[in-house]
Formats: structure tokens, C-alpha cells, sequence
């Protein structure tokens, strides 16, 4: 039994590493005409200093909004299996990782020095955060990794029980993500049917805002990522009916 | 430069080696993380080479790198951990089915329930 | 410097397959994501590298650890 599946497992990896070595050998360099091209032209046709920000949300603003699509339905999909889990198995199990204050006694896992750290430095990690989200178009950062922040910051709050917010409660968190996505559809809707296309400024007369597209897709895809993952997260903890 | 390639092609053949000679689950679920973590340090080493400097404007940038790898990497690595979420809920809702995690075990009890 | 991560890299992603006890290799894959961002940041790409270490480390650690608890911890394989 085991020579027989050693020699598929062989012959598999054989096939697949014939297809894949001639990326490995190949002594084409690589083009150079869209490098130029963006160096030249990406700051005056968006008004964004970081080039990546201004392909992933002005020159292919689609695939963007795919990719929220797909990070909606796998969270809605994971959100379902696991509500019907815990629904079968919540009288048998001790619920060693609740969030609720009166089971902690139990609880060998959650000490006072995790509760205690976790709900200093919450804030921070929030405020930095949003730092990041806020500031994409001129220098590193984003949407997508500002949103991620945000999410940790959330469970750190929830996991620290000095902390009275209702920023950790899921029917606060989940009204927040629905307002975010409708807003998304509306301001992709409105910029391409009714000004002339992705690269055009909401604030049509004012100097000092340049990029205002860029910076509105930014908060609204932060918001929606970090209050998605933090739902999904706080439920995998078991503490969705703890407010 | 060509051992670069050739570490990476290593890493590739790892991770596709554990996805489908492994008996656990979870095991098979890691090889996926890594064939994707392979692909991602490809195009982001192609992409390094016909430059030196990153790719944030200023008046005095010169010579910046590729940014298309990037930007497409960025929607890579956040399909890649929605893959793993989905596929990880699975299987815990399988383990609670049949009461393991070794999919020969897993098979035959699931062939003599239906 | 790139070579010397990368081949780091690999011991590690055999390390996380063979290991029997499946706490290992997520701290394993774990560290596969910190490593990988700091050869991005090397290779300057700064936005991949941000990305990459609040996502790798963060969010796909946990659904792992959680994946875990509920099911077993060891990997009887015989």
C-alpha cells in the first residue's frame, strides 16, 4: 500500500514540476512599459502619491470591488456554519472561552494579565489604525490594511472586561458593515453614470483636496473589512449575546 | 538569482507534496497557505528587479520598482485567507459529523451512514 | 540576505507538515507570514509587506487556533 502511493505521489509531483520549471528557467527580462508609464502619468491622472493605491482603486477599480464581494460571501459562509455549531453543541460544553464575566473562575485560559494588557492597548491599536486607513494615498497603507487593524484593535477591546463599549457588540458591528457596503455601490454608481469616469473629484472647486475619491473608497473599504472580521471573530469566541 | 527561483520552486513542490499526501485535514488546508505564500514571493521578486527604489512618488525618485505585482498581490493574499476561513469551517462541521479528522476514516463512515 | 530567508523558509514550511502535535505548525506558518514580510519590505515593497503581517499573523492564526480547539489537538498518524 505505501509503494503504490509512493509512486503516484512521484509521478504527480513529476507532471506538476514539468509544468511549472520553465518559469523558473526562462532569462526573459521583464518589460519595462508599464513602469514608465506610471511614473510618468499616475499622479496627474488620479492625484495619489503611492502608485499602488492608484492602480488598485483608480485604474482597476474592479477588481477591487470583486474582492469585496468574495471577502462578503466567505465570511457570510463561515458566519452560517458556525452559528448552527454552536447552536447543537451549547449544553454540553463549558464554554471555556466566553466572554461573559461569570464563568471566568472556570477559565484556565484567560488570565488577568491577558485581560489587563489587552484592554490598555486596545485604544492604541485603534487610533493607529485608522492612521493607516486614512492616510493611503501618501504613503504605505490603505483600505484593506487599515481595515485589518481596525479588526484586531476590536478584539483586543472584547477581550478585556474593563472596557464598557459598545464597539464589541454585533448588532452594532454588523449595522456598521451593511451601512458601508450600500455605500460602496452608491459611490461606484454615482462616479460612473454620472461624472466622467474613476478619475474624477467629488469636491469639484476646492484646491486642497486632491484625490477625494481615493481617500472616500479608503475609509468605506476599511470599515466594511474591519467591522466583517471582527464579527466573525468575536463569534468564533462565543460572545455574541454577551452585550 | 537563480537560486532564488529555485528555493521558491522548492517550497511550491512542499506545500503541493502535503496537499495531497497527508491524512489530516488541517494538514491539507496548511499545504494550500503554503502553495499560495509561494506564488506571492514569485511576483514579488520578478517585480524587484528592474528597480531600486519603492514605489512612492516624490520629486526626487528616480528609478522606482514595478508596482502591478503589488497591487494584484494585495487582492491575492485577502482571497487566500477568505480560502482558508471557508475550508477550515468545513472541516470542523466534518469532525462533528463523523468524529475524525483522517479522511480514510471519514470516507467509510460517511458511506455507512447515507 | 534574501537567500538566507528564503531557505529559513523552507525548513520551516517542512517542519509545519511533519510535526505531530498540530500547535507546532500553525506557530510554524506563523512565522512563515513574519518572515515573508520581512523579505517584502527588502524587496521595497512596503504596502504587500503591512498587509501580509497584520493578515498572516492575525487573523489566520486565530481561525486556526479556533479550528483547532474544537477538533483534536494531536495528529495520531500512524
Amino acid at each position: 500500500m505505501k509503494k503504490t502511493s509512493f509512486f503516484k505521489i512521484f509521478l504527480t509531483t513529476f507532471i506538476i514540476s514539468l509544468a511549472v520549471l520553465p518559469i523558473i528557467l526562462s532569462n526573459k527580462s521583464w518589460p519595462t512599459l508599464a513602469r514608465d508609464y506610471l511614473f510618468n502619468q499616475a499622479f496627474n491622472e488620479t492625484g495619489a502619491s503611492n502608485t499602488v493605491s492608484s492602480i488598485y482603486l483608480g485604474y482597476r477599480l474592479m477588481d477591487t470591488l470583486g474582492e469585496t464581494l468574495v471577502l462578503l460571501v466567505a465570511i457570510t459562509g463561515t458566519m452560517s456554519i458556525l452559528l448552527n455549531l454552536h447552536k447543537q453543541t451549547l449544553e454540553s460544553v463549558e464554554t471555556e472561552s466566553s466572554l461573559s464575566p461569570e464563568k471566568r473562575p472556570q477559565n484556565a485560559l484567560r488570565t488577568n494579565l491577558v485581560e489587563v494588557v489587552a484592554s490598555k492597548l486596545g485604544p492604541i491599536i485603534l487610533l493607529f489604525g485608522l492612521y493607516v486607513m486614512l492616510y493611503g494615498h501618501i504613503s504605505p497603507g490603505g483600505g484593506f490594511q487599515g481595515g485589518v487593524i481596525v479588526a484586531s484593535a476590536i478584539v483586543f477591546l472584547a477581550l478585556g472586561t474593563e472596557v464598557k463599549t459598545k464597539l464589541t457588540n454585533s448588532v452594532v458591528l454588523s449595522r456598521i458593515e451593511a451601512f458601508s457596503f450600500i455605500s460602496l455601490i452608491l459611490v461606484t454608481t454615482y462616479v460612473v453614470f454620472f461624472t466622467d469616469g474613476f478619475f474624477s473629484s467629488i469636491a469639484t472647486d476646492s484646491p486642497f483636496v486632491s484625490a477625494s475619491i481615493i481617500i472616500l473608497l479608503n475609509i468605506i473599504i476599511g470599515l466594511k473589512v474591519g467591522t466583517s472580521l471582527a464579527v466573525m471573530i468575536i463569534a468564533m469566541m462565543g460572545g455574541q449575546h454577551a452585550h | 538569482m537563480l537560486i532564488e527561483r529555485v528555493l521558491i520552486f522548492l517550497i511550491f513542490i512542499t506545500g503541493f507534496i502535503g496537499l495531497i499526501s497527508m491524512k489530516n485535514i488541517i494538514k491539507k488546508i496548511i499545504g494550500l497557505n503554503l502553495l499560495n505564500s509561494a506564488v506571492v514571493l514569485l511576483f514579488i521578486l520578478e517585480a524587484s528587479r528592474i528597480g531600486d527604489k519603492a514605489p512612492i512618488l516624490n520629486d526626487k525618485i528616480q528609478n522606482i520598482v514595478d508596482p502591478i505585482p503589488q497591487a494584484l498581490m494585495l487582492t491575492a493574499i485577502v482571497i487566500g485567507v477568505c480560502v482558508t476561513a471557508l475550508s477550515l469551517a468545513m472541516s470542523v462541521r466534518l469532525y462533528k459529523t463523523t468524529g475524525s479528522l483522517d479522511i480514510t476514516i471519514i470516507k467509510e463512515r460517511l458511506e455507512n451512514e447515507y | 540576505m534574501n537567500i538566507l530567508l528564503l531557505s529559513l523558509i523552507l525548513c520551516l514550511a517542512i517542519f509545519s507538515l511533519i510535526a505531530k502535535d498540530l500547535l507546532h505548525s500553525i506557530i510554524a506558518l506563523s512565522a512563515i507570514s513574519i518572515l515573508s514580510a520581512l523579505l517584502f519590505t527588502f524587496l521595497k515593497a512596503p504596502d504587500v509587506a503591512i498587509t501580509e503581517a497584520a493578515v498572516g499573523v492575525g487573523v489566520s492564526t486565530i481561525i486556526y487556533v479556533w479550528a483547532i480547539r474544537h477538533t483534536k489537538r494531536k495528529d495520531e498518524e500512524k
